[in-house]
């Protein structure tokens, strides 16, 4: 009996024992799994490294990189994310402070995005160290809502930031070899291209109707809001809500991207019909042919830019002015 | 062909001074109608200073007629900017300015008693009419027809893009600096063309006087090596050319450092670096063309090549090494944004908060320039024509204003003058061609013949004019139409959008009446009238120049935000506890806090609306106290009712803002009209602030920053005492209740 009751003891300190050993090891058995990239958990593993006691910081990007989940801002933030976990792995850091970088998608990880009550994605949890030097009491993890793109530097500034004081290893993007070469061989690519097809290309550079092309189209698209939706990034069009398309946005500072095309393509009739009226016209040596281009030219700009009163009409509401057709 | 009268009068040389006198006598009536169709804001309220910069120079104008030109250049303000000040002669441009205290001492001289006031509000629409003068030379220099300079001064004396920035009351410095941008570009073409020293050193003197007067003139600086540089591509390179840019550069950059707010940036700053680039390239080429001269055709081939490389390459290395090194500056951040569009609203919030840095929409360029955006084109097409030296100016012109306007709204100012300038190229095109009245073409048009074939496409075949009337009167008709339209255009936009002084608002009374609403001067001479003469002043930084000006109070931040950190004070202190702000508003010396509200009334440019990036800029600074999350709801809304999260409704100007609000409502009806959200039942607390002053339509709230308490107490239980409310602690404890049995 007692030699059961010893059996038993062991057999009960053994998987503690086990467990404590393993616990110390933790940070280490986690760091040899990946040694630059952050680690790849699922729901088990997650557990684990973020059980207490921990003696380390850990930093766990719940993401959904997957295609399927159409979470554009994961899949944007992936590289970035991967590159603050390399430049942390391979820098120089102060004695002591140990910190893990890990992923866990959505696609093996259903149960803790469930538990932690998450609707999106992604979303950085930095757990501090509950035992060691730079224990903290509080335990509970810092959260990083993604509002919007962020560059790695950002995020990087934001978790350093939550780290005790002292030298961290700095941000380092790696220098893109390859884009280098490949710049450098188009470029002399180009010039050699450009030498041998010299005496082909040059007419065409210096021809006058090429630049004159090239400045309206530059004229248009700049005048018609391009740069608008470069940089607020407008939809192309949008829905009315009943089913069709509504090409024009509505309010005064506001555009969709076919809106500017539209009125680009507009500018560009009136602009176009000026340009005959003024230049080919007095050129038409026959009279007939003279009166009639007059009069289509002459109603394409009344046409159009009654038109063009029309569409901002509708853009400004209280705007008083219109020309007869539209 | 009998003489008729008009005939006498039209032809030889009486003919050409009745030209004159029409001309003289049209200019002047097109600046009669520039100066008047500004002048809505002066019929419709009064002659005030509108908006917020032109306070400032308002303020600096009179400081500048009261102490003298000395004092002004040493000015030091201690009233702004509590507690460091500001170092306002070195920091400011001050042709405004003093052209205005120029203007001022010559009236007074001619013994015409004027209020310095009058001068500065009627100063942008007097100088509108010296623009559109200088937009008919500019224009004429362009053009052999001389009916396009005409028109160009009639479009540019009352296009809305332009008199947006220039109606009476905007006292700002973009009020002379169009008039200083249009006759310095004028100055050049006739530089460029005439290869005059004279010319050029007149448009280095203009330019200098442009650097005085607006940070634009970067525009200038970078427009005219640009317009050398294409010619020099182009394989223009001309004695002319030489001359003028040499000595533009040279007197214009000398002439620029004088300005202490602008000092050694022309030559360190990258923005002048182009400039600088071309005046050593230009050295070159002469040089190169001085050699070719005198070596023969093949051994001046390969030096010319040897040459350019070295050339290039020590350039290059010098350009990087320096910039490495910090001897000349990287790109000033403003600047900056014009090109990569997303830095801004990364690094600079301050820069992403001002609405004038927001990219334009399409309908702005053409509520700013109605028919002529779409003259525009057709008038930069009629450039390539004849493709002399100044239509490159106006073809480079026109494609980077346009590009600055698509980025900046407020860029749209300096597409204005090329837009036209195009379109009147365009228009008076189309005129000559069809109002001609006798058959055939039009013989002063015919003066550019050029079939060869380098021309464009379509003016190749030979002109041979407009031969029935009926064509004629029906391109007359409809382009009397457009030009109709565009005057009803002009007047509307003006009378509706750009005449409001925004420091006085109007509004509709059901009968039709109009209703003043002029809280803001109410609010201000309270200040003036009631407070001690060096009470500080808190607001937010928009309303600084106004506080200073107006109620002549010191504040904290004002519109110059050279101090992003002390913004950043300002924004932590109302995005904060009262715990957390009270310490920032007392060893800031504040002694009075003023917030904007709209809610009463509608009025959407209030704080709440603002209070963002108030929270924003803080969190800038102080990440961890301030964070723009904590003020939206658990959904991502931004709430200011029941729902509103608890740091919102504990921050200092949430409590300001809508403080006794709902006692105007009977209960639990309280309505926020801006927001359109129904407000809690209760009114925030304050403890540290008392309410002072609330203006009628509740526009301006005013509050007083309590001292400390006479008994050591701190605020809150003070204020829980005056209310009657018994002790905290007395309902802190709890648990359950033991029977005391002793």
């Amino acid at each position: 009996m007692k030699l059961f009751n010893l059996l038993v003891s062991i057999l009960c300190i053994i998987p503690n024992a086990f467990c404590t050993v393993a616990d110390s090891n933790k940070f280490e058995r986690y760091r040899s799994l990946s040694r630059s990239a952050p680690i790849e958990l699922t729901d088990s593993s997650y557990e684990e490294i973020t059980s207490k006691p921990r003696d380390y910081h850990v930093a766990v990007l719940l993401t959904a990189a997957d295609a399927r989940y159409g979470c554009i801002l994961c899949r944007e933030f992936q590289p970035e994310w991967e590159l603050i976990a390399r430049s942390w792995n391979k820098g120089s850091k102060p004695d002591g402070l140990q910190m893990l970088f890990a992923t866990l998608d959505f696609s093996d990880g259903k149960g803790t995005f469930q538990k932690l009550m998450l609707q999106t994605a992604p979303v950085l949890l930095v757990f501090p160290p509950t035992v060691g030097p730079f224990a903290k009491v509080d335990d509970t993890p810092l959260r990083f809502d993604f509002s919007g793109p962020i560059s790695a530097d950002q995020l990087y500034t934001w978790i350093k930031r939550h780290l005790p004081e002292g030298p961290k290893p700095p941000l380092v993007r790696p220098i893109n070899y390859m884009r280098l070469v490949s710049v450098v061989t188009i470029l002399m690519g180009a010039v050699t291209l450009f030498t041998v097809l010299s005496p082909y290309v040059l007419p065409i550079v210096r021809n006058r109707n090429m630049w004159a092309a090239f400045s309206l189209i530059a004229i248009l698209l700049f005048t018609s809001g391009h740069m608008f939706n470069h940089i607020r990034k407008v939809p192309y069009v949008a829905g009315d809500g009943r089913g069709g398309i509504s090409y024009f946005a509505g309010g005064f500072s506001n555009q969709f991207g076919m809106e500017t095309q539209i009125v680009a393509a507009i500018y560009a009739v009136l602009s176009f019909a000026t340009i005959a009226l003024a230049m080919k016209v007095p050129r038409i040596a026959d009279n007939k042919a003279q009166q009639v281009a007059v009069i289509i030219w002459g109603s394409v700009l009344l046409g159009m830019y009654s038109f063009l009163l029309n569409v901002f009409k509708t853009k400004n509401g209280g705007y008083p002015f219109f020309l007869p057709p539209f | 062909m009998a003489e008729s009268p008009l005939d006498v009068l039209l032809k030889g040389n009486s003919g050409r001074t009745t030209r004159g006198l029409l001309r003289i006598i049209i200019l002047a009536t097109i600046a009669a109608a520039a100066v008047s169709s500004r002048l809505f804001s002066v019929i419709r309220f009064e002659s005030i200073i509108h908006e917020f910069d032109p306070w400032f120079n308002f303020r600096a104008t009179k400081y500048l007629v009261q102490h003298g030109f000395e004092s002004f250049w040493d000015w030091f303000d201690d009233r702004t900017w509590h507690p460091l000040g500001r170092v306002t002669g070195g920091t400011l441009y001050p042709g405004l300015m003093v052209t205005s205290g120029v203007i001022y001492h010559i009236l007074r001289f001619l013994t015409i008693p004027v209020d310095i006031r009058n001068i500065c509000v009627l100063l942008a629409p007097g100088f509108s009419g010296l623009t559109a003068l200088a937009m008919y030379f500019l224009t004429c220099e362009m053009a052999t027809s001389p009916s396009a300079g005409l028109l160009a001064a009639a479009f540019m004396g009352i296009v809305p893009g332009y008199i947006s920035r220039s109606v009476a009351g905007s006292y700002d410095n973009e009020a002379i600096a169009i008039f200083l941008l249009v006759f310095t570009f004028f100055l050049w073409i006739k530089a460029v063309k005439n290869g005059s020293i004279m010319w050029g050193a007149l448009a280095a003197l203009f330019y200098g006087y442009m650097v005085s007067a607006w940070g634009g003139y970067v525009f200038i600086t970078n427009l005219i090596p640009l317009h050398v540089f294409v010619l020099l591509c182009m394989g223009r390179y001309s004695s002319r050319i030489y001359i003028s840019y040499t000595t533009w550069y040279a007197l214009g950059t000398l002439a620029s450092m004088q300005i202490p707010f602008v000092g050694f940036l022309p030559i360190r700053n990258s923005d002048h670096m182009s400039a600088l680039g071309v005046f050593g390239l230009i050295q070159l080429v002469a040089f190169a063309d001085f050699v070719r001269g005198f070596i023969p055709g093949k051994h001046f081939q390969r030096l010319l090549t040897t040459m350019i490389i070295v050339v290039f390459g020590v350039a290059f290395v010098g350009l990087v090494v320096l910039t490495v090194s910090g001897v000349i500056a990287p790109w000033s951040g403003r600047f900056y944004s014009l090109w990569d569009t997303g830095y801004a609203k990364i690094h600079i919030p301050i820069i992403a908060s001002v609405s004038e840095h927001q990219p334009t929409a399409w309908p702005a360029f053409f509520f700013d320039l109605n028919f002529l955006i779409w003259l525009f084109p057709a008038g930069v097409y009629m450039c390539f024509r004849d493709l002399k030296d100044e239509h490159v100016f106006v073809i480079i012109y026109s494609v980077l204003a346009s590009y600055f306007a698509g980025v900046m709204v407020r860029l749209m100012l300096t597409l204005t003058p090329i837009v036209c300038v195009a379109a009147a190229l365009a228009l008076s095109t189309i005129l000559d061609t069809y109002v001609f009245a006798t058959n055939g073409p039009n013989p002063r048009a015919k003066v550019n013949e050029d079939t060869s074939s380098e021309g464009l496409r379509s003016a190749r075949k030979p002109d041979v004019g407009i031969t029935s009337y009926l064509s004629k009167a029906v391109m007359t008709s409809s382009v009397v139409v457009y030009l109709l339209l565009f005057v009803a255009h002009c007047t509307w936009v003006t009378s509706n959008a750009y005449s409001s002084p925004s420091v006085v608002l109007a509004s509709r009374m059901p009968d039709g009446s109009q209703h003043i609403i002029d809280d803001y001067r109410e609010a201000y001479y309270w200040l003036r009238q009631n407070t001690a003469h060096n009470a500080k002043i808190m607001s937010w930084w928009d309303y600084g120049y106004q506080i200073g000006g107006m109620a002549d109070r010191p504040t904290l931040v004002d519109n110059n935000t050279w101090n992003n950190t002390h913004i950043a004070t300002v924004g932590k202190a109302m995005s904060s506890r009262e715990e957390v702000s009270y310490p920032i508003l007392r060893q800031h010396d504040v002694d009075y806090v003023l917030v904007v509200f709209g809610g009463l009334l509608g009025y959407s440019g209030d704080d709440i609306n603002k209070f963002l990036w108030m929270v924003r800029i803080a969190e800038g600074i102080w990440p961890d106290e301030v964070k723009e999350r904590d003020f939206f709801t658990a959904r991502g809304e931004y709430r200011v009712d029941d729902e509103a999260t608890p740091t919102m409704r504990n921050s200092l100007m949430y409590k300001m803002s809508y403080h006794n609000f709902n006692a105007l409502f009977q209960p639990g009806q309280a309505v926020d009209r801006v927001r359109g959200s129904r407000l809690p039942a209760e009114s925030p607390q304050l403890s540290t602030l008392e309410e002072a002053f609330t203006s009628e339509n509740w526009i301006i709230r005013i509050y007083k920053v309590k001292d400390l308490d006479n008994l050591g107490r701190d605020h809150n239980t003070a204020v829980a005492f005056d209310k009657g409310n018994k002790r905290k602690r007395a309902t802190k404890r709890k648990g359950p209740r033991v029977l005391r049995t002793e």
